[in-house]
């Protein structure tokens, strides 16, 4: 791993078997036989030297190293193309101070490409109240109107457009990847009374999502992924008059409920497992 | 005899040849690139530099109100792991959306009577953040190269700091509305003693002055040349605090034992200018 974009002599593979010519000619790859073994240090002085001739007569003229003209491309080291990805996750809500979820849940994705996938996905919520749902009704004395998240699922499209390493303490190199993904679902969630002695109800809800997340490549069959998303949906919540008389039932209280649309934003975390366990190269090495 | 010394010389032979087995298939087995560091020729792009940050920052979730602002970090590298730094932020708050949805439904003038505050007593009782910052030392133990879209190659790397959290705090409740002298406690008028009135709506809100606390972040710098920088960072501001200035503890008086250890997650994203501008690289 070269440490810039712009290659380099020497460190990389090839350096060595590429390195006839001298300085300021350009590379004849199927030549090589005919030249004499070239010498780096004196490829470099005599760069040096002409770069200092150039300077001093005004002019700017590129007089390129052979060898950098030789850029080291070495092959992606986890491919997923026709790949199926498992992801056993666990997530827990970002924007929500009054309710907070925890998700359990699975994704089972295709890789058509390298860089695109089509899945589906399916949570399981569970929550706690978080501390302003009791601030709120001890100094405010007002009840909260939440609603719990019970289960979604959703089509998702996945797209990797951004991919990266990076060493670790200066030893270790780790690959990594970056994506977007969006997606069409459904979920259910459930009014939480205010009042226990009146029922709650249930809601169909339309979830369109979209997200973004990081995946880590710990072997050729396992990544570890982080992940935001957020699922998009309008929910309805339990109508704020309500007594003996008035919405007492939940057929009658769905029927007056309240309507907002509501960004569930979810961090993500979870592994995921890759079938086949090992994948071929198409092209030599 | 003989047999017994063919047989020491035969062990001697052995051990001999087994050590020097040994240590042959152990160098085979050790590539000379094992002891070597991951990248070579890398661009040095934080080690002895110094690093000027102006940012912007928001709360993530705040409960009552968004602390919202900009300000600067200064950071010196003083290896290519190791740095120390400040940041100071100057911030604006805006109420969050829980505030607003609980306004309107609170009686719109004060009545002791009932035990729910006035839309200006909840208000008045809320505290902003108007200057908060950190103290730290970082370690940036990951770096690396990303390609996005196939088309823009950078470098970046992850840090992790902790250190000293500072903040100013201040809330702006009227002496005609924070108008209970003796929050819980009895009072003498003349030979008579009067019982806390429990009314925790009329206490001050003992949520302004200096708070100093725990300090944690962690982010990334995405390097868009040798440099520039964008940064990227969540940060835990920790210190002791009672954001909604009203009775925590259930004892129906306002007091500082209300106020507890609470973390202030931010966002922050800003543009660092590294200098000197040129980087060194490593063997």
């Amino acid at each position: 791993m070269d440490g810039d974009t712009k290659p380099k002599a020497g460190g990389g593979a090839g350096s060595g078997a590429g390195g006839a010519g001298t300085g300021g000619a350009e590379i004849e790859m199927d030549d090589d036989a005919n030249k004499p073994p070239s010498d780096l240090a004196a490829d470099l002085a005599a760069s040096d030297a002409k770069q200092a001739a150039v300077a001093k007569s005004g002019g700017v003229q590129k007089t390129p190293l052979s060898w950098q003209d030789i850029v080291v491309v070495i092959r992606k080291p986890f491919l997923k193309v026709h790949r199926t990805e498992l992801n056993p996750f666990v997530g827990t809500t970002m924007n929500d101070n009054i309710i907070r979820h925890y998700s359990a849940g699975g994704e089972l994705a295709y890789y058509l490409t390298d860089v695109l996938a089509i899945g589906i996905e399916g949570n399981y919520y569970q929550h706690v109240f978080n501390e302003p749902f009791d601030l709120i009704a001890r100094q405010a004395r007002r009840l909260p109107t939440v609603n719990q998240y019970n289960w979604s699922t959703a089509l998702d499209f996945h797209y990797v457009p951004v991919y990266g390493k990076f060493a670790i303490l200066d030893h270790r190199l780790v690959t990594w990847e970056a994506y977007f993904t969006a997606g069409i679902g459904a979920g259910q969630s459930e009014v939480i009374p205010r009042d226990t002695k009146f029922p709650g109800f249930t809601n169909f809800l339309i979830q369109p999502n979209v997200g973004a997340g990081m995946r880590f490549f710990l072997a050729k069959w396992l990544t570890i992924n982080f992940g935001l998303r957020d699922y998009v949906f309008y929910d309805h919540f339990e109508p704020t008059n309500r007594s003996a008389t008035v919405n007492a039932n939940a057929a009658d209280a769905a029927s007056h409920a309240d309507g907002a649309l509501i960004n569930n934003i979810m961090f993500q975390v979870g592994l995921s497992f890759w079938l086949p366990t090992s994948f071929d190269y198409t092209t030599f090495r | 005899m003989r047999t017994h010394q063919i047989l020491l010389a035969s062990l001697a032979v052995l051990s001999v040849v087994g050590g020097t087995a040994h240590e042959a298939s152990a160098e085979r087995r050790q590539n000379s690139l094992a002891k070597d560091v991951a990248v070579r020729h890398r661009r040095l792009l934080v080690k002895n530099r110094f690093e000027v940050t102006p940012l912007f920052e928001s709360t993530i979730n705040a409960d009552f109100r968004h602390v919202i602002g900009g300000g600067l970090k200064l950071e010196y590298h003083l290896t290519d792991k190791w740095s120390i730094g400040v940041i100071g932020v100057a911030s604006a708050s805006v109420n969050t959306g829980l505030v607003n949805k609980i306004l309107p439904t609170l009686e719109p003038a004060t009545n002791n009577a009932t035990r729910e505050p006035s839309q200006e007593e909840f208000t008045d009782h809320l505290n902003s953040m108007p200057f908060h910052g950190a103290a730290y030392v970082s370690l940036t133990p990951w770096y690396g190269k990303l390609a996005a879209f196939s088309q823009a190659y950078v470098a970046f790397d992850f840090y992790f700091q902790a250190g000293v959290a500072f903040a100013s705090l201040q809330s702006t409740c009227p002496a005609s509305v924070c108008s209970d002298k003796n929050p819980g406690k009895s009072t003498m008028m003349g030979m008579d003693t009067i019982p806390p009135d429990n009314n925790p709506n009329n206490d001050p809100a003992l949520n302004s002055g200096g708070r100093a606390g725990l300090y944690l972040g962690g982010g990334i710098h995405v390097f868009l040349n040798d440099f520039l920088a964008l940064d990227m960072t969540v940060r835990d501001y920790a210190f002791s605090d009672n954001p909604s200035g009203a009775d925590y503890n259930a004892d129906l008086a306002v007091t500082n034992a209300d106020n507890r250890f609470l973390h202030h997650l931010f966002f922050g994203a800003g543009l660092s200018v590294m200098l000197p501008t040129k980087v060194k690289r490593t063997q």
